[in-house]
């Protein structure tokens, strides 16, 4: 097809050169169709995947209307559901927000110290048992864990970390029995156990012969070397806390003691009247996952094929 | 992926043997403190459940009073029990949701693997559902469902829905609509999984084959097929066992299997025996028994159809 867009060179007697730049033409345009093609399905399914949270933030800003319907923009504007989420239940929401980031705070540090001291050995020392360790661990993974949920509800009872002696001591022990049973991180030791592997031998024997302990070499050499994978995997657990609801529900007595996503169902199932202070809730409860995940997503996508690969 | 990641660590273990600190009983001890933290919680919350959950499901157990030996009782009363049954039959009907998940996931990624402008903006949209709780997801997702409410909207707009009634509300189309949940939260999941595994493929046998006269199609077929194989066995694995120990979405969206059990999964009746009022802690650990017995079943379907996941290419 002859284009008038063809660069004048191409336009002289030399009949190769411009069958040449024809066909050069003619793949820049299909090119540029399918790569609109390929924009038209990306945002198709953009908009599948991100239309549901911004039905729920639109919703929950509007103060009266039709609630269920589909909309694009609110009616009006009002943070009256923002207020009502605080004020107008039973559901103390501030403590569900402070419930929360206790049990992540517990439950990141817990899972990021033990797998970062277990991994270490497993990696990089030398003593009996450690492939049996090993292995078993493995083997863990790989069964099947459905009693996890009534067994641990047992243990924790026979633990007494539902014990009611006094409100302090009774808190603490709750967050405890929420955050001890994910605390031993089986894909998080597999994590850092790889990570370990890939630090230069060289760096711990030189620490070795210079006398340096242990404890020394895991600390000054381990955990600065593998901090990428450390952060990936802090991130992982912080997601996987945040969102955990099934566990502290069946087994909290106290409503109070339940973090967000717990605390939300709770919402739900009482306050049913007023379905969009409900939808407040849960745009709150998403805005610090989102904040968190945007921040360390690059870490995050790595943590996560890894944890696959093993 | 995995034959040749064990081969390298097994000779990197093999190295630390040889040059490592020579074994002792300081060492081993200092080695053991390392791990102790990890080993007593791995032991109760990891080990302990899959021994003691097997030995409840022989037993009648309550909490109150001691387990009592039973034998096959409550095998026996779980099989009679049709509740059980219509659980497990919905459990295996979300099976039918992997292929989708998966088919649509390495479509997903092959799109997302283009070098095209603002691509990172795509993946991360993708990904916001895979980051969120299954509770706030589900309540999302009920309330698009209600009657009058969005998803009703689309549908009807598109002509593929006649009256105006809620998906979770009819027997016939709720554990779909469910289903429909899980598929759209867990895309992003095996999208990242699929282009891990696409950027593991080699470029260089792409090209030589599209120089050699390939089709894209014949590329695809024969060489970015083959090559996904070992990621396809994982996230089908993952996604097979997940079906079928289905619960947290069902539980927030249509708790007790509403409407007339139509959502109910094995998984849940096993929570509902336990939680559900009657303590019967037996019983319950029994039907996890059966489901895990036959996610394993899956698990080696899976490993057959995907050829032990080994890669061609």
């Amino acid at each position: 097809m002859p284009d008038t867009t063809l660069p004048q060179t191409a336009l002289v007697s030399d009949p190769h050169a411009r069958l040449a730049a024809q066909l050069k033409e003619q793949r820049l345009r299909r090119e540029r169709l399918r790569n609109g093609a390929a924009y038209a399905v990306l945002i198709l399914i953009a908009l599948i995947m991100l239309y549901p949270f911004y039905w729920t933030l639109v919703t929950s800003l509007e103060p009266t209307g039709n609630i269920y319907e589909a909309k694009i923009l609110p009616t009006a504007l009002s943070m009256r559901n923002y207020l009502e989420v605080f004020s107008g239940t039973t559901v103390p929401f501030w403590r569900l927000i402070l419930n929360s980031v206790i049990i992540c705070v517990l439950g990141v540090t817990f899972t990021t110290v033990l797998a970062t001291l277990a991994a270490y050995p497993l990696a990089r020392m030398r003593f009996p048992g450690r492939d049996l360790i090993f292995y078993s661990i493995l083997i863990l993974m790989v069964l099947p864990n459905e009693s996890g949920l009534i067994v641990n509800y047992i243990t924790t009872i026979k633990l007494g970390l539902l014990q009611q002696t006094n409100p302090l001591a009774d808190a603490a022990r709750q967050y405890l029995a929420v955050v001890l049973p994910g605390a031993a991180s089986i894909v998080g030791l597999f994590l850092l156990r790889q990570a370990y592997l890939g630090i230069p031998q060289e760096l711990i024997e030189a620490a070795r012969i210079d006398g340096a302990p242990e404890l020394t070499i895991w600390r000054r050499i381990m955990l600065p070397l593998a901090t990428p994978t450390i952060a990936a995997f802090a991130i992982l657990e912080f997601v996987a806390y945040w969102n955990s609801f099934l566990w502290a529900r069946v087994m909290l007595p106290d409503k109070n003691m339940l973090p967000l996503s717990a605390g939300l169902l709770e919402l739900s199932g009482t306050f049913s009247t007023n379905s969009r202070a409900v939808m407040a809730g849960a745009v709150i409860t998403i805005i610090p996952i989102l904040i968190v995940f945007l921040m360390g997503q690059k870490y995050f996508m790595k943590g996560l094929e890894g944890a696959v690969k093993g | 992926m995995t034959t040749k990641g064990r081969r390298v660590s097994r000779r990197e273990q093999h190295r630390i043997g040889g040059t490592g600190a020579s074994v002792t009983v300081r060492n081993t001890l200092i080695a053991y403190a390392f791990m102790l933290p990890f080993l007593i919680l791995l032991v109760l919350y990891h080990t302990w459940p899959v021994i003691f959950g097997s030995y409840l499901a022989f037993t009648k157990y309550n909490i109150i009073s001691p387990p009592q030996w039973v034998g096959l009782a409550n095998f026996r009363e779980l099989f009679a029990d049709e509740q059980f049954w219509s659980g497990l039959r919905n459990s295996l009907k979300y099976v039918l949701v992997v292929p989708v998940i998966q088919v649509i996931s390495i479509l997903v990624a092959l799109l997302v693997n283009r070098p095209l402008r603002g691509i990172g903006f795509f993946r991360t949209a993708y990904y916001v559902p895979v980051v969120t709780s299954f509770a706030v997801v589900g309540l999302i997702w009920s309330w698009l469902y209600k009657q009058g409410g969005a998803v009703n909207s689309v549908l009807m707009g598109l002509g593929l829905m006649r009256g105006d009634h809620s998906l979770l509300d009819n027997p016939a189309t709720a554990l779909f609509a469910v289903m429909f949940v899980t598929l759209w939260k867990g895309i992003g999941y095996y999208m990242v999984l699929y282009l891990a595994g696409l950027q593991g493929i080699s470029r260089e046998l792409e090209e030589a084959a599209t120089i050699d006269g390939a089709t894209r199609s014949q590329v695809f077929w024969n060489i970015t097929l083959p090559g996904l194989r070992p990621t396809i066995l994982v996230c089908s694995l993952l996604s097979t066992i997940s079906a079928i120990k289905v619960f947290e979405e069902l539980y927030v969206m249509t708790p007790n299997g509403y409407p007339a059990g139509s959502t109910y999964s094995a998984l849940m009746y096993s929570f509902s025996k336990a939680f559900g009022g009657d303590f019967n802690f037996g019983l319950a650990a029994a039907a996890s028994m059966v489901v895990a017995v036959v996610s394993i079943l899956f698990g080696l379907i899976n490993f057959s159809l995907t050829k032990g996941g080994r890669s061609d290419a």
